[in-house]
Order: C-alpha cells, then structure tokens, then sequence
C-alpha cells in the first residue's frame, strides 16, 4: 500500500500524538547563549571571535611551540649534522637523493628525502594538522558549523552557494579530500561545481597552512587576503556564467552539545593515522621524484623551457617549475621547498599565491574525478584560466605599486 | 562464532541526517565511522559486521536523509541502497526528540515492504527536554520492534542487536486500523510489547 504525501503526513500526525508527551520545559542558560550565537548582532562577533582564535590557537601552537621550539633544534642541530656525519660519499646521487646539500645547516635547504622530507612531514606537518584537527572536531562536534552556516548564508548566496557550503569549506581547510566528498550536501549540480572548483582553486589544506606559517609567517595574511579576495571574485563570476539553480539553505540546527572525549580522540587517531599512512609516504615520495628528476635533467629543461612564462608573466623566478612539480603530489611539500629558491619577498609571495591556486594535489584529483569526470574537466579549465588570469592581475598589482 | 550455515543478512540503518546513525553503528559494529554534530556528516555509506545470536549481519550506515524523494547527492546514495537491497532489513532511526519527522521516512520506508525495526535513539537529549516517548506503544501501532538508544552512552544497544532478528514487514492497512482502534490492542502476555515477531 502506497499512501500520498498528505496522509503519510495524517498518519505520522496520529502516531506521534499517541506516543509523543511534552512536559513544560525551562529555558536553560546554555539555550540563551546558545541563541546569541545565531542572532546577526551577536552572532556576527562571536563567529569573527571564535575563527580568530581558532587561527591563533594554530599558529602559537603549531608553529611556534612545537615547531620552532622543537622540532626545529631536534632536526637542525641533532638529525641534519648526524646525517650528513655518516651517510658515506656526499659527491654521490644517493648522498643527493636522501640527505640532500652536504653544506646545508637546516632541513629546509638540505632537500634530501630523509632531511627535508621527513622534516616537513613530521615536523611542520604533524603538529600543524593535529592541532588544527582538534579545534574542527570542536567545532563539528558542539554544533556550531550549521549556526555558522545560517550567519554566512547571504554572502554566500553572491557566489552561488548558500551558507551550508561553509562545511565543505572549513572541512577543506583541514584537508581536500573530505571536503570535496562533502559537496554532496549542496543541492544543485551548479552549486556543486562551484564549491569544488573554488575549493580546489583557493582552499589551502591544513598541510600547507602549516608550512606557509614556517616559511613565510609575515606574509600569510597577505596571501590569505589575495586567496579569499580570488574566492569571492571567482565565485561571483561563476555564479553568473553557470547555469542552475542555487536554492535556499535548509538546515537543521541541532542543539548544542559538548564534544564527547571519546569521540574526538577516536576522531583525532583516525584522521592521524590517516595522515601517516598516506601523506606522509607521498611526501617522501616526492622529495625522491624532483631530487631524480634534477639529476636527469628535467627540471633544468622544463624551467628553461617555461622560464618566458615565468618571468614575464607570473614575476617569478624559473626555478619555481621544481616546486610546481612538487606540488602536484603534495602542496606542503612545493611551499618547502620554495622557501629555498633565493627571490625576493614579492616573488616569494606571489610562487606561493601561484602554488596555491595551480593544480589541486593529486589526492584531491582523484577524488574529483570519482565525483565526476565532466565536473572534473570544467574545473579544471576553469582553474588553468584563473591560474593565468589571477597570476597576471597580481603581477600586475606588483608592477604598479613597484614591487614586482 | 557465527554458524556458517546461515546466510548473512544485511542491515541499513536509515533515517534523517543528524539522527544518530553512524553513532549507533560504530556502537554495534566496532567501526569507525565519522561521527560529527551536524546533519551531512556521512556522505557516503560505511560497511560494518555484527554478529548477534550465531547470526551475521552486514550493517550499513547510509546517508541522512528526510525522505526517498532525494534533495541531494547525499540523500541520492541512502535512496539507491534501498533500491539495490529489497532484502535488506531496514532498521529505521528517529531522534526521539523529533519523532513526526523520522515516522514520515519511516511510511515511506514501510510501503516498499521491506523489514523494518525501529530505533529511537538519542532518549538522553529527549529526556532533558521533557519529551517522552511511548516505544510500547509505537511498536503496537507500528507492528515492528521498536527499541529506545541512546547510542552517545550505548544504551538499548544490545537489545537492537537483539531485535535486528525480528524485524517485521509492516502492514500499512492495520496501522491505520490500530489507530482507528478497529483492531483492538492484544492483551499483553508476560512483558510482550506486542511486535508480531514471535
């Protein structure tokens, strides 16, 4: 028996009122709090509160109390010198592959699969995720992220999407992959291809956030800046040019609840472990790629061969074609090494704008394409456009204000 | 051990986003789905393995969603898996404090007549806000067990387990007819909630 949607409702109607009872239920202080949270008046500070020190969290935490004060000394001073103390013959490809410059005095420099490689992993990366990984379980965990939704909701209807696009975005910021998964929530195919492209474009994963505070901790709010300024900007026509609907958010807000430990631990370990297994491999991996394709000669060629591009172009030097290859394995692994190639502080800013944007990372490309090879197709045209579009404009903006 | 002889059976935990279900499935399955507090967490569906009175059961956590009329690609992937499963039993998740909304996904569920056990589940949260439940009572109407969870504290979890093996067909024309009391309510025999199940 199959019944219409107006008496499936009837029917739910009489059952629920033959079993549901209500009792008088008192307002508790946490609801009243629990409402400053979504008013626009009082919500709009609480959000701007809780995203700033969410981020100072991160950066005192990751970068420099572990990072700096740790792991820094113990790869700089103890591993780095040990390495290069034993590994036999510094003339030779393998001294070059795995231990890197035989007169490097940081892990950075060296570039060695084992140096470098490891450093970055393990000592920028870890602690930068782990700590970021805590505060998004908070946040999914109290029910906060749908209220934040409803607050951004009308910023975001300029772009196409509506305010519960902001899960797949913050879920981005810890990691691609997952967010990419997560556009399924959005409702409309045209919604859909706009987060995903913007999200592969201008989202920086929590692994690149962590090596762009290492590297260049003066200049990340600038290319925050130039990211969220290309997001909007990009969004905005995307909107306009693509057809479909961007339909009204419906959200359920479930009521606050505090994280349980268990689950954030169980949470936590899961998506650590995760980052062992699979980031880190690949970060070696790709230490291992560029250090032999140097020694074939590759890297030389594609730079020179690029280098017109490059230099006139995007104002970067041609040696930024390694870390571009780098980062199509892993983003954290090109702004590491970036931070090497010596340039000035613009050029500097600009390959990481430029790293940022170009190619999504090749864990991000595979999910994609299982979300949609045609999606994945446009947004990839849709990304080489931006790329040398938004690479030129910032070029330009460096040409008239005399820095480029 | 599960006895090899019997075949196993698969499980889908369906109902509205944020009710609870990968919860709940992590708690019987040992699994490690993603859990979060807010409706879209699980976009794709998750496979665990119970094993429940010599009997094995491939549990799935499906995607919320309101109903079998998709909204999303999320809500898509919970409707598909009821359609390549006709022989599943669907264990039908509410959140106790919204009990008209999981009934709807639960009719709708109900008319393709596929096995049904209900779980309410988050009792805690209802019960800190003054809403009771009859589940007696909602599983004479409905015909099918009905089990109160709490699944942040694994309460009622085994008794789920439990009644996974008696899950119902429901009959629609008697639902309506028990609440149009044309069927009167059997007498109860020793604690017997009335399910059909024995």
């Amino acid at each position: 028996m199959v019944l219409s949607t107006d008496s499936r409702w009837e029917v739910v109607d009489r059952i629920a009122r033959r079993t549901v009872a209500y009792g008088t239920y008192k307002r508790t202080l946490g609801d009243v709090l629990g409402e400053l949270t979504v008013k626009p008046l009082t919500g709009i500070p609480v959000a701007v509160a809780a995203l700033f020190a969410f981020w100072s969290i991160f950066c005192s935490f990751a970068g420099a109390l572990v990072t700096d004060g740790f792991m820094v000394k113990l790869f700089d001073s103890h591993w780095l010198p040990w390495l290069q103390s034993v590994w036999p013959d510094p003339a030779s490809w393998h001294y070059f592959v795995f231990v890197g410059d035989p007169l490097a005095d940081n892990c950075f420099e060296a570039f060695g699969v084992l140096t470098s490689g490891l450093f970055v992993s393990i000592g920028v990366v870890l602690p930068a995720i782990l700590i970021f990984y805590l505060m998004m379980t908070v946040l999914e965990d109290s029910g906060y992220l749908p209220r934040l939704a409803v607050l951004v909701d009308s910023v975001l209807h300029r772009i196409g999407l509506h305010g519960y696009a902001i899960v797949p975005m913050i879920l981005g910021l810890g990691c691609n992959v997952p967010a990419v998964t997560a556009t399924r929530i959005l409702e409309t195919r045209k919604q859909r291809f706009i987060m995903m492209t913007l999200l592969a474009i201008f989202i920086p994963c929590g692994a690149q956030l962590g090596v762009m505070l290492e590297v260049i901790p003066d200049m990340i709010g600038l290319v925050f800046l130039c990211l969220i300024g290309g997001f909007c900007l990009f969004g905005y026509i995307l909107n306009k040019v693509i057809p479909g609907e961007n339909p009204e958010i419906l959200v359920d807000v479930p009521p606050y609840h505090w994280p349980i430990r268990e689950n954030v631990v169980k949470k936590m370990w899961n998506r650590t472990k995760s980052f062992l297994k699979e980031a880190v491999p690949f970060v070696l991996f790709g230490v291992l790629l560029v250090n032999l394709l140097y020694l074939g000669g590759v890297i030389q060629a594609l730079a020179a061969f690029f280098e017109p591009l490059f230099v006139t172009w995007f104002g970067v030097p041609k040696e930024t074609v390694g870390p571009l290859i780098a980062g199509f394995l892993r983003k954290d692994l090109a702004i590491a090494q970036l931070s090497v190639i010596p340039m000035t502080a613009y050029q500097m800013f600009a390959s990481v704008v430029l790293i940022s944007i170009y190619f999504p990372c090749v864990a991000t490309f595979v999910i994609m394409l299982r979300e949609g090879w045609k999606e994945l197709c446009a947004a990839l045209a849709v990304l080489f456009v931006v790329v040398f579009v938004y690479g030129g404009l910032i070029h330009a903006i460096g040409i008239l204000l005399g820095v480029a | 051990m599960a006895d090899s002889t019997k075949k196993k059976i698969t499980v889908l935990m369906v109902g509205n986003p944020n009710v609870g279900k990968s919860a709940l499935f992590n708690r019987m399955t040992g699994a490690n789905a993603m859990v979060s507090n807010y409706p879209g967490t699980t976009v794709d569906f998750t496979s665990g393995t119970l094993i429940e009175g010599r009997q094995e059961y491939e549990i799935i956590d499906v995607p919320g969603t309101y109903s079998l009329e998709p909204r999303d690609a999320a809500e898509e992937v919970a409707v598909r898996m009821i359609r390549d499963h006709p022989d599943a039993v669907v264990m039908i998740v509410f959140d106790a404090t919204k009990i008209d909304r999981g009934l709807y996904i639960a009719l709708e569920v109900m008319e393709q007549g596929m096995l049904c056990i209900v779980a309410v589940n988050m009792m805690d949260t209802a019960h800190d806000k003054k809403i009771s439940v009859d589940t007696a009572d909602l599983q004479k109407v409905l015909g099918v067990p009905v089990v109160a969870t709490t699944a942040t504290s694994g309460e009622g979890i085994r008794e789920l387990a439990e009644q996974i093996r008696k899950a119902q067909v429901a009959d629609l024309d008697k639902i309506i007819k028990r609440l149009n009391g044309e069927i009167p309510d059997k007498k109860s025999v020793g604690g017997c909630g009335g399910c059909g199940g024995c």
